[in-house]
């Protein structure tokens, strides 16, 4: 991730940094390329060719750094340049809105929500999973990046290219619109919360 | 607490809002002291608290319900294939 100069390893040694270091984090890699392109098949593509790509360039990583904030970048790039050209599925996003949402003055407002820690503890089907993935793409990353992978704000910066001070305002708004999708679910179900 | 106490400030000097301090320690930015702070603080402010306690399980549940999809069984031995395909093929 940092511009370092070339690394040169073996074969041997190339094997070894592919198998201990990149392949154990296959799950969070699987996970985060289902979450982009909400399909299993999109998913097996998008990280399979992460991980090739992550051979071809295994020169540019550098031994015992971060290689699951490294291969992260990786898949996000692949999604952004090659799946979301190519992907026929016109944008359901209101761009509009995401703007709006984006630039306003609201990142740390603290949102009146009447959810309740009950409420949530009843949620045991696919309430969350269906909350998060109608989140705008943007908003779904940073969730998943801090709340599933535990990634810093330095690290979020890198792997999706934007300075921290935009890494914290878009959580901050997917938090809000995360809350808000849950209370909409939490009123269907019948919650008078 | 005196605000001299207050390890929450930004560069300017200011303090830090509630929400500030409660996102600074969701997202595991704070600093050891900065939790020590915010514990104290949550006890004594209603809103921190519920907040807290509702982001928390929020985070709980993000965790149980939509980290654990399984790897396909295919997917390991399709890229060990083709990476190796790759490399000898050079
Ligand atoms: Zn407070």
């Amino acid at each position: 991730m940092e511009e370092s100069k070339k690394q040169d390893y073996s074969e041997k040694e190339k094997l070894e940094i592919f198998n201990n270091e990149f392949l154990p984090h296959i799950n969070s890699m699987y996970n985060f390329g289902y979450r982009l392109t909400l399909d299993e098949d999109d998913a097996k593509d998008l990280v399979q060719d992460t991980y090739l790509k992550s051979f071809r360039f295994i020169e540019s990583f550098q031994k015992g750094t971060n290689a699951k904030a490294w291969l992260f970048r990786i898949l996000k790039n692949s999604f952004i340049n090659d799946y979301r050209k190519r992907s026929k599925e016109p944008s359901k996003v209101d761009y509009q809105d995401v703007e709006s949402y984006y630039n306003s003055d609201d990142v740390d407002r603290q949102i009146t929500t009447d959810l309740r820690v009950e409420t949530l503890q009843d949620m045991i089907g696919d309430e969350i999973s269906n909350a998060l993935n109608s989140l705008d793409v943007d908003f779904r990353t940073v969730i998943i990046l801090c709340d599933l992978e535990g990634f810093k704000y330095d690290e979020m910066a890198k792997i999706l290219d934007i300075p921290i001070g935009t890494v914290r305002s878009r959580l901050h708004r997917a938090r809000n619109l995360l809350k808000e999708k849950l209370s909409d679910y939490a009123k269907k179900m019948g919650y008078k919360n | 607490m005196s605000s001299a106490d207050n390890p929450f400030k930004n560069s300017d000097g200011t303090e830090l809002s509630c929400i500030q301090m409660l996102n600074l320690i969701l997202d595991g930015d704070a600093s050891p002291e900065q939790h020590q702070y915010f514990k104290k603080h949550l006890e004594e402010c209603m809103p921190c608290y519920k907040s807290h306690e509702l982001d928390i399980a929020i985070r709980d549940l993000l965790k149980v319900k939509c980290s654990g999809n399984h790897v396909p069984d295919d997917l390991v031995n399709r890229i060990k294939t083709a990476s190796q395909k790759n490399n000898n093929g050079r």
